[in-house]
């Protein structure tokens, strides 16, 4: 198995990529899509495989300081990372790669070049880092002529083969041979614009070694740091006093609140970035008289942590209401029992209990003040928000 | 889809083109931001939270006592100016602004851009 790199997608497919499949990042024009190749590549160099990346819309060099841009230092691994080049001819400047298409635009000399390669090179991921470039210039019919017997080549020599193509108007027929026949696996990116959500999401079209799933998933992408899995809005709400705020804190990068005398009267904000995530934090004031703020910043939530004061049984009531208020039923929620330190504190097991709450919700215990058990709150609501794995 | 987008940012960069102005932001009425302009990058996700609730907790406060809602919340500091006005039930436009510029051509534009913006969002 060859992992993707791209966080949740390697769960997706399964663990990654298998030995001797083919791949296609399926970009949609003006989306962030090329990344990808490149952080399957560095992921792999990572973990000590062999990588070959394919350049041809633009210079190596430029390739290589993108990689240094995502704070990826590729000079480690020299000895393992090849270039094939099929730019600079293109436009008469001198190469520096070991492996140069002397004529990018005659997909005769691709082929020689990836065919040689293939064959000389131990088991490795290769990368195109563009095949819609290819495809311009080469021929779309000649290109995929082609890409079958890369394909196949690189089954027989237990290859890894992923290709970076953004679908500009071809020709109905090519688009559909890419998206349904050519490739193992279709990884598709693109944009949405839906009601308030902007962004950017990458879903599985295909894959035929894996049970498929209709899941796709938002990204961004980070300078240093490369494509990190976005969730806008996780709502924090529960009782006053119950210590949401202080939770939001001890889960954040960063974070900032409106408070006077120690309670939240507007909203708790925070930032985090971990293990492949990036989401943002909001917390809601507890006390029943800012009831229409929260009903009014609790839109477009994709999870909800629910904290309650685990001293104090006789504010699950008004946690539970706060649920309702904030809209949250019908949206992955944990309970976050909290103050778990604090003498006559109930067990998570008395919590779900008192609370009379469905099989299905965990009861997180946790010490915010201290930061305890607060990333193991936030990995278990993700998995929920993500549809676990 | 990519062409809302698209013009959201038009109507961006119009509205940054203003003299005066340093960012502005789209964002949902409920604090998330949609997209921004910035003249140096700024980390706008707390900011577009806040001025959700401030707008937010402004109308709240003016409907209570029966007195309509807020055309725009300004805030001045010595620094510079924060200027949130509601673009439809969706959305508003925020927009930062420096200390010395006068408001009134601001106002004037941003009243405009929020009524394109609640078409475009539609």
């Amino acid at each position: 198995m060859v992992e993707t790199g791209i966080p949740k997608l390697d769960d997706f497919l399964g663990g990654g990529i298998p030995v001797g499949k083919s791949l296609v990042y399926y970009n949609q024009p003006g989306i962030e899509g090329e990344i990808f190749g490149l952080q399957t590549i560095y992921s792999n160099l990572k973990s000590g495989g062999t990588g070959v990346f394919v350049v041809s819309s633009t210079m190596p060099d430029l390739v290589k300081s993108q990689f240094k841009e995502f704070g990826w230092d590729i000079e480690l691994y020299n000895d393992k990372l090849f270039f094939v080049d099929a730019y600079n001819p293109l436009i008469g400047a001198p190469s520096n790669e070991k492996y140069v298409v002397s004529q990018p635009d005659n997909i005769e000399g691709f082929n020689k070049i990836i065919t040689d390669l293939i064959k000389e090179l131990p088991p490795s991921t290769i990368v195109f880092g563009s095949l819609s470039t290819i495809m311009d210039l080469c021929g779309e019919k000649e290109t995929i002529e082609a890409v079958k017997t890369w394909n196949k080549m690189a089954m027989l020599y237990d290859h890894v083969i992923i290709y970076n193509f953004t679908a500009w108007p071809y020709s109905q027929e090519t688009l559909d041979l890419i998206k349904n026949d050519l490739f193992n696996a279709v990884i598709s990116i693109g944009g949405i614009a839906e009601r308030v959500i902007f962004g950017q999401y990458f879903g599985i079209l295909k894959s035929d070694w894996t049970e498929e799933t209709k899941k796709s998933m938002l990204f961004r992408v980070l300078r240093p740091g490369g494509i990190k899995l976005y969730i806008p809005k996780i709502l924090v709400t529960g009782a006053f006093d119950a210590g949401k705020s202080t939770f939001v804190h001890a889960l954040s990068t960063r974070a900032i609140s409106v408070d006077r005398l120690g309670t939240t009267i507007a909203l708790d904000h925070g930032h985090i970035d971990y293990k492949g995530f990036s989401a943002d934090i909001f917390g809601t004031p507890g006390q029943e008289r800012f009831d229409p703020i929260i009903k009014l910043l609790s839109g477009e939530s994709m999870g909800v942590f629910l904290v309650v004061d685990s001293t104090n049984p006789a504010d699950f009531v008004r946690a539970k209401h706060m649920l309702e208020i904030t809209k949250a039923y019908g949206l992955p929620y944990i309970i976050v029992a909290n103050k778990q330190d604090v003498s006559g504190a109930l067990t998570p097991e008395e919590i779900k209990e008192q609370f009379n709450m469905p099989e299905d919700v965990t009861v997180v215990p946790v010490v915010a003040k201290d930061k305890i058990g607060v990333f193991e709150a936030f990995e278990v609501l993700i998995d929920k928000i993500t549809g676990g794995t | 889809m990519s062409d809302t987008i698209d013009m959201v940012d038009k109507l961006l960069a119009d509205l940054k083109n203003i003299g005066g102005v340093e960012a502005c932001a789209a964002a949902s009425r409920d604090g998330l931001l949609i997209r921004a302009v910035m003249q140096k990058e700024l980390y706008l996700e707390s900011l577009v939270a806040m001025s959700a609730t401030i707008l937010g907790a402004s109308e709240t406060a003016t409907t209570q006592v029966q007195k309509g809602v807020p055309n725009r919340v300004i805030v001045e500091t010595d620094y510079g100016k924060l200027i949130i006005v509601g673009a439809g039930p969706k959305a508003l436009l925020i927009v930062l602004a420096s200390q010395d510029t006068g408001l009134g051509l601001i106002l004037l534009e941003l009243q405009k851009s929020a009524m394109k913006l609640k078409e475009l969002l539609k």
